[in-house]
């Protein structure tokens, strides 16, 4: 993202946003609203994710008068949201929103990204003030019963074509830190779960709610250890609510990513056993195991194996892509079989014969292949 | 107080051609004050039926906005929470003496919704200021809020044909919301007749009390008492701020015995004023000349300090 047309000093504050905030911010468009200067940017509309959506807000700022802290205009369905409070409150607590305000240093760097979070911390309590006041009985007793739950995210949507629905986002598992279970890990943010539930609202000539629609989402980087799309989400009983629930949910998820990271450890035993028949591997992803590649001779043609495993190894085998040394196509691109999933296997071997079979396949595919290449090449 | 519904904003053509005048002229995003009179009317649409309705729930108020002042930047009267100075809106106002209705905020290239800090300065002024309704019926007026927000704001997409917008909001302290009101532009014509309805004249001349004073005090032209030269004095200053060399004797020309000359009076009044405006224009002209050149100045030492290199 250039920075550049920002004045030095709000450029400072954009990075350290970007770069330091939990949640990840983007910047959708930058503008400028100087009449004198137009190069000189000073307006820009972030994205901010929230409840499993995101959330758009133009950050104004005056480049004119670059001292003064940045105003701010909010969604169009956000009219009542007022984060700003004109009053100094009773117990004399001025919120970390106001004293970033009041006490807006343009020269610290810092300071937006305080701005940004005390202004979604308190759109959190606006939404949940929000979805509170909806004349839903079944809503009213689910934030009841779920509210000892933490960071749990709400949200009203309603349109003129819509039927209006509620949102709740609710993280599980967050007694387990992912990040910390994968060794070597490389990831920026903290990878989350969340239930995604969507109550309809209940019309007036409706006499009994329909169950809620059910998502698990988790942040894309988690697809590489885990994918929450291979979770099966129980079914939603007549008459049961969120709290009732989600325990049961939250002993499988938690099972299932145990599961997954050991079996980062088999995939790794696994590819450990590979080098002893092929030798050790040209490449190999060191944290998720999900990749490998060896070289591989029959006779004098040589060629490069690739293993693919899906998260679901050992149940599920590796998927193989071969290639050779030898034969390129008239664009000079190695030749390249088709991915390979049918040869003998079995999840219950041992992870050395696992190798060793496919070893076997492998020398007789072998054969297989250099046919196929010597044909792809007289083709041309 | 009571939270009292303004029907309309209405402001004269003129008013706010200078307003988006004053604004389009600015290098960034300024706010300011606005002037103007709430009026309590009872519209016309009388008919046969439903004569149930009492007539004072009927009422309408009308809020008209006279005169502005602009700050020429943003944040001037209220800290960045949004919260309303009283001495910095003397100090900006200076000696306005029309009746605070509300404030406005100009801001290039974005979108048309009221933002954060305008509902909190809207929220704060509306809570600390108040001004008369106005209404000729019954003088025992109640006091409204100053709860009235002009936005204005140019398009944020370049291909756009027109280049302003501008939209007004009442401030409503029941539900905390700032909400659109229709902007009623009054311009001079026919059409615009019912608007004078409830026109007052104000004049900034002395009152013309010589016909009055001659009756009661004889003949004697030369008035020596002391409060009387005061008087003279105080009458001559006001007319000095609205014409050039014009006496406070030659105002008797225009009523009483004199009054047959009353055609030349009226003439050498207007030729006065006139040059007193054309004074005045001259004045402002050099004083703009210098005010343009500080502000250069200014811009450069803000830029300097925000470390904008151009």
């Amino acid at each position: 993202m250039a920075f550049e047309g920002f004045p030095p000093l709000i450029a400072d504050q954009l990075h350290y946003l970007l770069n330091h905030s939990p949640d990840s911010i983007k910047i959708e468009s930058v503008w400028s609203g100087n009449k004198l200067n137009p190069r000189i940017l000073d307006r820009f509309t972030l994205v901010i994710p929230y409840c499993l959506d995101t959330i758009k807000w133009d950050v104004i700022y005056n480049s004119e008068y670059a001292v003064t802290p940045p105003d701010f205009i909010f969604g169009p369905d956000d009219e009542d949201f007022m984060p700003c409070s004109t009053v100094v409150p009773e117990d004399g607590q001025i919120s970390s929103l106001d004293k970033a305000l009041s006490e807006w240093n343009n020269e610290d760097s810092t300071r937006l990204l305080v701005l940004i979070q005390g202004l979604r911390d308190q759109y959190v309590v606006y939404q949940r003030r929000r979805v509170g006041q909806i004349d839903d009985d079944r809503v009213k007793f689910e934030i009841s019963t779920v509210l000892t739950r933490k960071g749990i995210e709400m949200q009203m949507t309603s349109g003129v074509d819509k039927p209006e629905e509620v949102k709740f986002a609710v993280p599980l598992v967050m007694d387990m830190d992912i990040n910390k279970m994968v060794v070597g890990c490389p990831w920026k943010h903290q990878q989350k779960i969340h239930l995604q539930v969507v109550y309809p609202i209940l019309r007036k000539y409706e006499t009994a709610p329909s169950a809620p629609r059910l998502r698990l989402v988790s942040s894309s980087d988690l697809k590489a250890l885990f994918s929450v799309e291979d979770v099966k989400l129980s079914s939603w009983m007549d008459g049961m609510c969120l709290a009732e629930y989600l325990p049961h949910l939250e002993e499988t998820l938690e099972r299932q990513i145990l599961e997954a990271v050991s079996a980062i450890d088999l995939r790794r035993s696994f590819i450990e056993a590979l080098a002893a028949f092929l030798g050790r591997p040209l490449e190999a992803d060191p944290t998720f195991c999900r990749k490998a590649t060896f070289l591989a001779a029959s006779g004098a043609f040589t060629f490069v194996v690739n293993f693919f495993f899906s998260t679901q190894f050992p149940k599920q085998q590796p998927t193989l892509m071969l290639q050779s040394c030898q034969h390129l196509n008239q664009l000079s691109v190695p030749v390249k079989s088709n991915l390979l999933t049918e040869y003998p296997w079995s999840p219950r071997w041992e992870v050395g014969r696992m190798a060793e079979r496919l070893c076997d396949f492998l020398t007789d595919e072998a054969v297989n292949f250099k046919k196929y290449c010597n044909e792809a090449l007289l083709q041309y | 107080m009571d939270d009292l519904f303004l029907e309309r904003i209405e402001i004269s053509g003129p008013t706010l051609a200078s307003l988006l005048q004053r604004v389009s002229s600015s290098p960034g995003d300024v706010d300011g004050l606005i002037f103007g009179q709430i009026h309590r009317i009872v519209p016309s649409n009388l008919s046969d039926d439903s004569p149930a309705e009492s007539s004072s729930s009927s009422d309408q108020l009308i809020a008209t906005v006279t005169s502005f002042i602009c700050s020429g930047k943003t944040v001037s009267f209220y800290d960045p929470l949004g919260r309303v100075n009283p001495r910095r809106i003397d100090y900006l106002r200076v000696d306005s003496p029309d009746h605070l209705i509300g404030w406005f905020s100009a801001r290039r290239k974005t979108s048309n919704r009221p933002s954060m800090r305008e509902l909190a300065v809207s929220s704060s002024l509306s809570s600390q200021f108040h001004l008369p309704i106005e209404d000729s019926e019954n003088p025992k007026s109640t006091n409204m809020a100053s709860s009235v927000f002009f936005l204005l704001t140019t398009p944020l997409a370049d291909q756009l044909i027109h280049t302003h917008e501008y939209r007004s909001f009442q401030f409503r302290s029941s539900n905390q919301r700032l909400e659109p009101r229709s902007v009623g532009i009054v311009n001079i014509g026919p059409a615009f007749r019912g608007h004078y309805g409830s026109f007052s004249p104000k004049s900034g001349f002395p009152p013309l009390v010589c016909e009055l004073r001659r009756s009661a005090m004889s003949v004697d032209y030369d008035e020596g008492s002391l409060s009387a030269k005061k008087q003279a004095g105080k009458d001559q200053k006001e007319i000095d701020a609205l014409a050039d060399g014009l006496h406070v004797g030659d105002l008797r020309r225009l009523v009483g015995a004199e009054a047959a000359n009353y055609t030349g009076g009226i003439e050498e009044m207007y030729e006065k004023m006139l040059a007193k405006v054309e004074s005045l224009a001259s004045d402002v002209e050099r004083s703009s000349a210098m005010i343009y050149a500080q502000d250069k100045r200014n811009r450069k030492l803000r830029y300097r300090a925000a470390r904008i290199e151009r």
